[in-house]
């Protein structure tokens, strides 16, 4: 009791951080379901790690070329640009890459990975950004986050509303959204997009680890609890949003590594709810 | 060549295929195709697996364009497409009824939701399959039966001018089998629509069939007539040897 009103009265510390948290567990909840539903769990991890590398090499560019137009790069949105580019990258036909989409992927984390820690060795200013956005703070929040992750929140659950029917029809039946005359290939790319934004603005707050546990977690364990895909949506919003919460509290109460905390507070969740669909005897056999 | 879509006016002719190479990506399959689809009718399309018939459908449909030749449609042409059940994957969580609101789609705007009409054409269509009592149901939990049932209600819904079925009959039991073989004949007598149907159970389609396509890109074979051309159960053995099933 004592650590929760210790907790309570260094909300001046958290109440940023923690605002964020919940704002982006929420939306990572959301847009994970469709990256859940296409079986792309692991683009989530791919995009963060393009995101973390977008900033790295805006740092590297800046520590490098100052003064030159690179010196003028903004990390925010640098690292946005690319993870955008790479979603819509991922979004097309692979003509250069006659793989699957999968090999696709599993490519792009491997070299995101690889690049992302070379260059971080080769940076000075901004190495301590660096480290939150690959492992995430609990208490360090750019005022940009603070409006542009609500913003980008109200937009992504706006374009979600008014496109829900056809991001639902051609996830689950693109063949008959083509026949039927759907433009399959550009509402592919608006939800792309909206998927590399998501992970682009949220890493940079949350750190990688966090946003994609945030993307696959609360999706997967909202799958345990309803047969419904619209209540799986809501379900997903609402554990995003505790899993968020709770690792904050963790990591705050225990001196935790904040991503770390969150992606533990997910898995504890997720683990939680497994166990509840079996002792209920939900119907799970889909998520395997 | 670069295949050409045109226009049909007449009102009988719904499709017509003019000396059409079907394949992917620029490899042809089967050379010099010419089908005419026409208002009405059940075109039967059988031949083994692996010989061309569902890349023929989707050519058909305009899902996958022609290597060469010409593909013409009549003008606003729509389609219903029932695809085998297994092609879904299991993970999505919907209900019948959101699945059989997808046929509609063909006739709700990009961005727009179903009306009240949209649903009250859901519904009766519902009961004329009988699966009204699975509406609440998950797709995902029914039988392969159910399943097929429930995307030939899909895509009656839409009410288009022409239902492609490609092997709707597939991985289901004999009771499912009659339960989707009745509904497709219903709605042959009623000439609602035009039927397109593959099949690797020629029995069947003879049966129902007005008109039967054959195709087995391995032997370079394509084949259309009336159903007449295709009673020698000899015959069509010899074409097909061990790949057609007889039940």
């Amino acid at each position: 009791m004592q650590i929760f009103n210790e907790f309570i009265n260094s909300y001046f510390l958290w109440k940023d951080p923690m605002l964020i948290g919940l704002v982006s567990g929420a939306v990572c909840g959301f847009t994970g379901v469709y990256v859940v539903l296409r079986r792309m769990v692991f683009i989530s991890a791919t995009l963060t790690q393009i995101s973390s590398l977008g900033v790295v090499l805006a740092f590297y560019f800046q520590s490098v070329i100052v003064g030159t137009f690179f010196g003028l790069i903004n990390p925010f949105y640098f690292s946005i640009v690319l993870t955008c580019i790479s979603a819509v990258f991922f979004s097309m036909k692979r003509d250069f890459f006659p793989i699957t989409l999968e090999g696709v992927i599993g490519f792009g984390f491997l070299i995101a990975g690889s690049l992302t820690i070379i260059m971080s060795d080769r940076i000075t200013q901004g190495a301590h950004e660096v480290d939150n956005i690959l492992f995430g703070s609990a208490v360090v929040v750019d005022n940009k986050d603070l409006i542009f992750i609500p913003a980008i929140s109200i937009v992504v659950f706006f374009v979600h509303y008014f496109f829900y029917k056809d991001f639902v029809f051609i996830s689950f039946d693109p063949e008959m959204a083509k026949l039927f005359g759907y433009p399959v290939r550009i509402i592919n790319l608006i939800m792309f997009i909206i998927l590399g934004t998501v992970v682009a603005v949220t890493t940079r707050a949350l750190g990688a680890l966090p946003v994609f546990a945030l993307l696959a977690l609360p999706p997967l364990t909202s799958m345990y609890l309803t047969e419904k895909l619209k209540y799986v949506f809501i379900l997903s919003i609402l554990i995003g949003m505790s899993t968020a919460a709770t690792g904050y509290f963790l990591s705050f109460i225990m001196s935790m590594p904040t991503g770390a905390s969150v992606v533990l507070a997910g898995s504890v969740i997720f683990i939680i709810c497994h166990l509840y669909s079996r002792f209920k005897k939900v119907n799970t056999n889909a998520i395997a | 060549m670069t295949p050409v879509y045109l226009l049909i006016m007449e009102n009988e002719k719904l499709i017509q295929l003019r000396d059409v190479s079907i394949g992917y990506e620029g490899i042809s399959l089967i050379d010099h195709i010419y089908i005419e689809i026409n208002k009405g009718k059940l075109v039967g399309m059988v031949g083994p697996n692996g010989g061309g018939k569902s890349t023929l459908l989707k050519t058909l449909l305009g899902l996958v364009p022609p290597v060469t030749g010409r593909l013409l449609y009549k003008e606003n042409i729509t389609f219903g497409y029932v695809p085998q059940s297994v092609t879904f994957d299991r993970i999505f969580p919907l209900s019948v009824l959101e699945i059989v609101i997808m046929g509609r789609y063909a006739r709700v705007p990009f961005t727009r939701k179903p009306d009240k009409n949209d649903m009250d054409i859901v519904r009766v269509t519902m009961v004329r399959t009988g699966i009204d009592h699975l509406k609440d149901r998950t797709f995902r939990s029914l039988s392969g039966g159910e399943k097929q049932r429930v995307l030939l209600a899909r895509a009656i819904a839409g009410g288009p001018d022409i239902i492609a079925m490609d092997e709707p009959t597939a991985s289901i039991d004999s009771k499912g089998e009659a339960e989707i073989m009745s509904l497709i004949k219903d709605m042959k007598e009623n000439k609602e629509f035009t039927i397109i149907m593959v099949s690797h159970f020629i029995d069947s389609l003879i049966k129902f069939s007005d008109e039967l396509v054959m195709v087995d890109k391995d032997r370079a074979l394509f084949k259309h007539g009336d159903i007449s051309d295709f009673t020698d159960k000899q015959y069509i053995n010899e074409i097909f040897s061990k790949d057609i099933t007889y039940r």
